[in-house]
């Protein structure tokens, strides 16, 4: 899908006019303005057809409590302060907590929809999609930290670094739009493990996630440091003498792809603020968002723009709130969900809401995760707060391919352990794919004399959640 | 038993009379095709589920993680009978779907009749049979071979297998190419313009070699090939774990590796340096003792993992054990961690033995979140006096550790339980509450008003200033004021006696409470400041003495008490109760560090009287404690500058027990330390060493034919764009057979039998007709040229790319860089919340740069810098449009452009200036298009550019392609 934008004849004319010069012999012009792909970006079909085309992927870091948000354990409240006995990653040997309490949910759950899911107060922009939503209950993950659960939910890898969940996504579907980047992570803040959230690792490059942080810079060296008709005239001059270059060295592939990533970047360096500008959205559409709010303004802004990169023909977009520091990690008071859902909650909704109106929906999956989830206990049932939680927690997915308003899998009663239907993250990232077309099996890269998949050796497609 | 199971048991007898053909034939019509349709799926050559394989009778035979899966005659007992049976007792199999009843039948009946299989006979070293691993290429010992013709060797080899193509070399490189080439490949930096006017000048026949020699003596030179050997050792100035922390003297190994490549010392050397230079070291020369010391570097600098990285040494373990192996031997031993190497004759054994050798080695601790405090560097041994001191040092400190443990083992344990709730609460960050306490509580003598004080973050929390007050109701007179009494007497001891017989402990609330007993006088570096403390930072209780605030990590208000919590528990102020009564309290808390991200959480109770005997002996243990504790953090806190390097030293040896399926806590059966039983499998011999010189020596002995062929291909790559064997650090069965392996191993034969010099090798390769060959058009007999019928052209690397810049700019500085400006060690609070992160950059050599793990500079992270995480033996050239737009607006360009502009603004003419640019930017004169592509840019009346025009032209030439590719 193209946009136009009134600086796009400008910029896509420069080479043109550069080779309606003299300079250039006519053999070359072909050369020159040839769109083969040998970058690896090039849109390729799935492996077996899929509805979806494109990932919007939401993380939520710090760990969202599944029991306050997701997952009602009426047996919670029954059982309140009643003592646990557990051998817990997170209690064990921890003083002060020799003695576990169970500790009710903060927050009062209601069915929702026409699937009457039950979802509590805390997300009711979110509660009111869920009949388009695949809502797991049962996820559960391997490490209990949030660095290792982090990398664990990006890569499949809970210690090493391995390529991003959108890495293999771009190297198996390439792009449709060469004006941007086919994995975007819209991120202001710096996840737990940093850059190895969304690194390609050793999958090729073009496949790592460009980070945008928002705001005038939101990509590094994305605005021009010249004014656009000097840098126009410098970029024809370079592509001649480029072209002058490669007239003796036709063999040379990797030089013809060089001379088109400056076509590319120019072409970048006004789709991608095109992309970002909000401006052209309507009030309605922005409110639905959420961000006539001050609260969710930040965060709507960039759900927004997460639907207009997929829209733009975005492979994977990927949206973090928040990062690796004022997130859900709320130890200290769940009240601290809140503030956060006050944020995050109505552009999340919206847009849902927003993709499902458009038709965008049909091609799009959305996917929405935690590292993992809260403690339904802790030391003292008057605790205000949760800990780390890697047994259970709540995940859902919704758009393409998904079988919407269903719940899948669940908890025992206190929504301590996944007991039915377990969803590890390798069997979510198998599911992802799969509804990407994919074989998680298949999807394998040769690296270092061994085949490398995203679920390592694991991975099972939960196919109830499949449409 | 019913009925089915006497038939099966009669059919069972009946088919154990059988001929052993007949049982050939039965396994072979009904057994074999069973088990390739339902198991070797999971139980095969590809996978292996719990460690077990079906496709031959060894696998059975050893079973999975549950032993034996068959129990020839026994198919009552056999697991897989069980498994296909679906009995409750095991996992059900095949997973997904039941054998049929006949099937199921026929499998009882053939190992009740004593599971006849023909599959043997092949005994098995990893993913190899015997046989295979003994026949396999890489494992053979270096051939004799000789050049198959006269001239240059490397030619004679090259030429003779492209005639047999019908092919022949491109013509030989234009001068200024080839010069731009060899300075490149030779110290990563272009000629200058009179370095090429001379070259270009001397026709004489030993001109060329005059530069190769030039070349290879400059110190450029090292930081060309040193950065190569960096990349295998995945070098970094950060740990890795969760919260990034820097390493302050790793810059030491790196810069010892750029001097070893310029002193061209023999490879052998350099292996054994770099796995056991610190047990060379004693018997080495003086002046190569603090670098022997510092090799080992290659193996301290290996990644950490997760929050405690103590916790998690086994897979730093793994990256080193897989390091070396892909560095040294081309082999990825790392695979046999959880299972046998699936494609190469490595065992988990083999693993192991190698473990055990790294579990007996000591690495430097960098410090983490879990443990701020950095420890186990080693003291550079260029000093004597100094290293015997922190030898003795480290000596006391783990007797008096010993001692410690000793006297806190006698001690009983304080029993806090049955305490009566006063009041609670929290406060968060930046918050202050009152301590509600309404009415008078009663306590009897011996009973403790307990004030817990807790983090309500996993990440810690800050120093909290409280306030204390009791008094007796029914005797006003009887007060007692924490804050004043602690300040005047925390420095006396701890418990602090208080007035009317009362006293006040400071409590370490862990799950053995016991009182702080670490006595720190100036904390913080500020002499008003004195704490007790427990074996680290915290938990802690301080005082600020002084009447004034200071200003530490915040301002502390004068005259006043403070208490911090410990990582995840609480600090405990108890007061003792010295008679009975109803005491009035009252008191507060107030963040005094507000800005973290945590607040506290707070618990007043009375403990009843019960524990005062215990607690009479923790008293009397206190003093003899705190003294052995001050004593260790007086030796711990002597400044450890830079005279210490990031390096391994020796443990006391242990074998390492096998971690079953790669999980630490599951152990298996002990192995003895010792190399991979390929390539001879000799144990460890000596038993008060860790064995890693013994693990040197066979790396870097002569008769390892895997490490010299390793390293020559490794020259020959980056000289030549591949490898004569394309996965430099896979020579197992996964990776790919050499092109040329005569030639392979006529040059390891030549390194080795020449004293493994490696700038002679480069002499060797660079003076070969096929080095200095020119790029040339492709062709098809030969498309990825693996003959090497052409120059394979190649992009700059990141550090090439950086380094001309600043070349072309004309501020490149030359001198050798050396430590980063981390900031101080006593101020890090790294968390995975806020980890380390930062960009030092300078003007010196790419190399020099400060290189994190957890957030790769995004400079290398775009133009395909090494992976700081992994042995990076290739790197790739991408081509992303994000690294055009660095071209277009970076200031590092833009800067180098205006910086070229005005080298050459000077010059007389518009041709001049022009000249000067391309010279310097692309060591050669513009050609006529390309200044005319120029001309059309820049105004075309004035006879002389200015500035601005210049740099307007200066920015396309050094964005061009000429730039960033040698030819």
């Amino acid at each position: 899908m193209r946009h136009p934008n009134p600086e796009d004849r400008s910029r896509r004319g420069f080479v043109g006019s550069c080779l309606g010069g003299s300079l250039l012999a006519s053999g070359l012009a072909s050369e020159l303005l040839a769109a083969t792909d040998r970058d690896g970006l090039s849109p390729r079909s799935s492996r077996f057809p899929a509805k979806a085309k494109k990932v919007i992927f939401v993380f939520f870091s710090g760990g969202v409590s599944h029991v306050d948000a997701f997952d009602p354990k009426p047996a919670l409240s029954r059982d309140h302060g009643k003592q646990v006995t557990l051998d817990h990653p997170e209690t064990r040997g921890r003083g002060g907590y020799e003695k576990l309490f169970l500790k009710r949910p903060g927050w009062e759950f209601k069915p929702r929809g026409r699937s009457g899911i039950e979802i509590s107060d805390m997300f009711p922009h979110i509660a009111s999609q869920i009949d388009q939503c695949a809502l797991i209950r049962s996820m559960h993950t391997s490490h209990s930290n949030h660095f290792n659960a982090t990398l664990g939910m990006h890569t499949g890898s809970f210690a090493f670094s391995r390529p991003s969940i959108g890495s293999w996504v771009s190297f198996a579907l390439g792009t449709n739009n060469s004006d941007l980047p086919s994995f975007l992570v819209l991120a202001p803040n710096m996840p737990y493990a940093g850059t190895q959230v969304w690194a390609s690792d050793f999958l090729p490059g073009a496949h790592q996630g460009t980070r945008v942080v928002g705001g005038a810079d939101s990509v590094a060296n994305l605005k021009a440091r010249l004014p656009i008709e000097q840098q126009r005239k410098e970029l024809e001059a370079l592509a001649a003498i480029n072209s002058i270059h490669g007239s003796t060295r036709p063999d040379a592939s990797f030089l013809d792809a060089r001379s088109r990533s400056f076509r590319t970047a120019f072409g970048m360096e006004s789709a991608m603020p095109e992309a970002m500008n909000l401006a052209t959205e309507t009030e309605e559409t922005k409110s639905l968002y959420g961000i006539n709010r001050p609260e969710c303004r930040t965060f709507g802004e960039l759900c927004l723009t997460a639907r207009r990169m997929v829209e733009r023909g975005v492979r994977f977009v990927e949206l973090i709130h928040t990062g690796s520091s004022g997130n859900w990690d709320s130890h200290g008071n769940m009240a601290d969900h809140t503030r956060l859902a006050a944020q995050s909650d109505q552009p999340v909704g919206g847009l849902i809401a927003d993709l499902a109106r458009r038709g965008l929906l049909d091609e799009t999956l959305v996917v929405w995760t935690t590292e993992f989830g809260r403690t339904p206990f802790n030391n003292r049932a008057d605790n205000p707060g949760r800990e780390h939680h890697n047994w259970a927690f709540s995940s859902f997915l919704a758009g393409a391919g998904v079988k919407p308003g269903i719940v899948h899998g669940a908890t025992d009663e206190h929504g301590i352990r996944a007991v039915e239907k377990a969803v590890h993250v390798h069997d979510f990232h198998a599911t992802i794919l799969h509804l990407m077309g994919l074989d998680h099996e298949k999807l394998t890269y040769r690296h270092a004399g061994r085949d490398y998949r995203l679920t390592d050796v694991h991975g099972t497609v939960a196919r109830e959640v499949l449409a | 038993m019913n009925s089915a199971w006497l038939l099966i048991t009669t059919l069972a007898i009946a088919v154990t009379r059988l001929p052993a053909d007949d049982r050939e034939s039965r396994f072979e019509s009904t057994i074999r095709p069973l088990l390739a349709k339902h198991c070797i799926g999971c139980h095969g050559p590809d996978k292996q589920k719990v460690g077990l394989r079906l496709d031959d009778k060894a696998g059975w035979a050893k079973g999975g993680d549950s032993g034996p899966a068959i129990l020839p005659g026994k198919p009552a007992e056999s697991l897989l009978v069980k498994a296909v049976r679906r009995e409750a007792s095991v996992s059900a199999m095949p997973p997904n779907r039941s054998l049929s009843p006949a099937e199921v039948r026929d499998l009882e009946a053939w190992v009740a009749a004593g599971a006849f299989d023909p599959r043997e006979g092949s005994e098995r070293l990893g993913g190899m049979s015997l046989g295979e691993a003994k026949s396999w290429w890489a494992f053979q010992p270096l051939a004799k071979s000789s050049p198959p013709g006269p001239g240059h060797p490397i030619d004679a080899f090259l030429q003779t297998r492209l005639a047999k193509a019908g092919m022949a070399y491109q013509k030989p490189a234009a001068k200024q190419d080839i010069l731009r080439r060899l300075s490149y490949d030779l110290t990563g930096l272009p000629p200058t313009p009179p370095e090429m006017d001379s070259f270009l000048s001397d026709d004489s026949p030993q001109g060329y070699e005059k530069v190769v020699d030039r070349l290879l003596s400059t110190p450029a030179y090292g930081e060309r090939w040193g950065r190569h050997w960096l990349d295998l050792a995945r070098y970094a100035d950060t740990a890795g774990e969760n919260s990034d922390f820097p390493i302050s003297n790793a810059w030491r190994y790196r810069n010892w590796v750029i001097d070893a490549f310029n002193r061209d010392m023999p490879y052998d050397k350099f292996i054994r340096a770099q796995i056991a230079g610190d047990l060379l070291a004693p018997n080495a020369a003086d002046i190569e003792r603090d670098g022997l010391v510092v090799a080992t570097g290659f193996l301290a600098v290996a990644r950490r993992f997760g929050h405690n990285i103590a916790s998690d040494m086994h897979l730093t373990r793994e990256d080193v054990i897989d390091t070396v192996g892909r560095t040294f031997l081309g082999l990825s031993l790392g695979c046999a961690r959880c299972h046998d190497h699936k494609y190469d004759p490595i065992t988990t054994r083999d693993y192991y033995a190698l473990y055990g050798i790294f579990e007996s080695t000591r690495f430097p601790f960098p410090g983490c979140e879990a443990n701020r405090q950095p420890r186990d560097m080693v003291p550079l041994p260029g000093d004597p006096a100094r290293v015997a001191e922190t030898l003795k040092a480290d000596a006391r400190i783990a007797a008096i550790e010993s001692e410690k443990a000793k006297i806190q083992a006698g001690l009983p344990r304080l029993d806090f339980s049955g305490a009566r709730p006063v009041a609670s609460g929290s406060i968060k960050d930046g918050g202050s509450a009152r301590l509600d306490v309404p009415s008078p509580v009663r306590m009897v003598k011996g009973d403790m008003l307990l004030l817990a004080i807790s983090p309500l973050a996993n990440q810690g929390a800050d120093f909290t200033r409280v306030e204390l007050k009791l008094s007796d109701s029914a005797h006003a007179s009887k007060a007692w004021d924490l804050r004043t009494e602690a300040i005047d007497s925390l420095a006396k001891g701890n418990p602090v006696a208080s007035s009317h017989g009362g006293a006040w402990h400071f409590l370490d609330l862990q799950k053995q409470p016991r009182l702080l007993n670490s006595r720190t006088d100036g904390a913080y570096g500020n002499e008003n400041l004195m704490a007790w403390r427990s074996e680290g930072e915290t938990p802690a209780a301080m005082v600020n003495t002084s009447p004034d605030p200071v200003q530490v990590f915040a301002k502390l208000p004068g005259r006043s008490f403070f208490a911090h919590p410990g990582a995840s528990w609480p600090v405990g102020i108890g007061f003792l109760c010295p008679a009975d009564g109803n005491f009035t309290i009252d008191g507060s808390l107030v963040d005094a560090h507000p800005g973290g991200p945590d607040g506290v959480g707070f618990n007043l109770s009375v403990v009843p009287a019960g524990f005062s005997a215990a607690l009479a002996r923790h008293v009397e243990a206190a003093s003899t404690l705190s003294k052995l504790e001050s004593e260790k953090s007086g030796l711990l806190s002597r400044k450890r500058p830079s005279e210490f390097a990031y390096a391994v030293a020796e443990l006391k040896p242990v074998d390492a027990a096998v971690q079953v399926r790669g999980e630490p806590e599951k152990k298996g059966p002990i192995v003895p330390r010792g190399m991979p039983a390929l390539l001879g499998g000799t144990t460890v011999s000596a038993t008060n060493a860790s064995g890693r010189l013994e693990l040197a020596n066979w790396l870097a002995s002569a008769s390892n034919p895997l490490a010299a062929r390793v390293i020559a291909n490794r020259i020959w790559l980056h000289h030549f764009g591949s490898g004569i064997v394309a996965t430099p650090s896979d020579f197992g069965s996964r990776g790919l057979k050499p092109t040329h392996p005569e030639l392979l191993d006529w040059l390891a034969r030549d390194f080795v039998e020449n004293g493994c010099k490696i700038k002679r090798l480069h002499k060797l390769i660079v003076t070969s007709k096929a080095y200095r060959q020119s790029a040339g058009p492709p062709d098809d007999r030969d498309p990825d040229n693996q003959l090497v019928s052409r120059f394979a052209r190649r992009r700059l690397s990141a550090e090439e790319i950086r380094d001309s810049l600043l070349v072309a700019a004309g501020k490149l500085d030359s001198d050798p860089g050396a430590s980063h400006p981390f900031p101080p060690e006593d101020s890090w609070r790294f968390t995975q919340h806020n980890p380390f992160a930062a960009e030092y950059d300078t003007n010196k050599r790419a190399i020099y740069q400060m290189t994190t793990r957890n957030r790769r500079h995004p400079f290398f992270a775009l133009f395909d810098g090494a992976d700081p995480n992994a042995t990076t033996p290739v790197r790739q050239a991408t081509t992303v449009p994000t690294q055009a737009l660095y071209f277009m607006n970076d200031p590092l360009v833009h800067d180098a452009a205006m910086a070229l502009a005005s080298r050459v603004e000077a010059e007389p003419t518009t041709g001049a200036q022009l000249s000067l640019l391309f010279r310097i930017a692309l060591q050669r004169p513009p050609t006529d298009p390309e200044l005319a592509a120029i001309r059309l840019l820049v105004p075309s009346a004035s006879a002389r550019l200015d500035t601005r025009s210049l740099a307007s032209a200066a920015r396309v030439v050094l964005s061009g392609n000429s730039f960033l590719t040698v030819d």
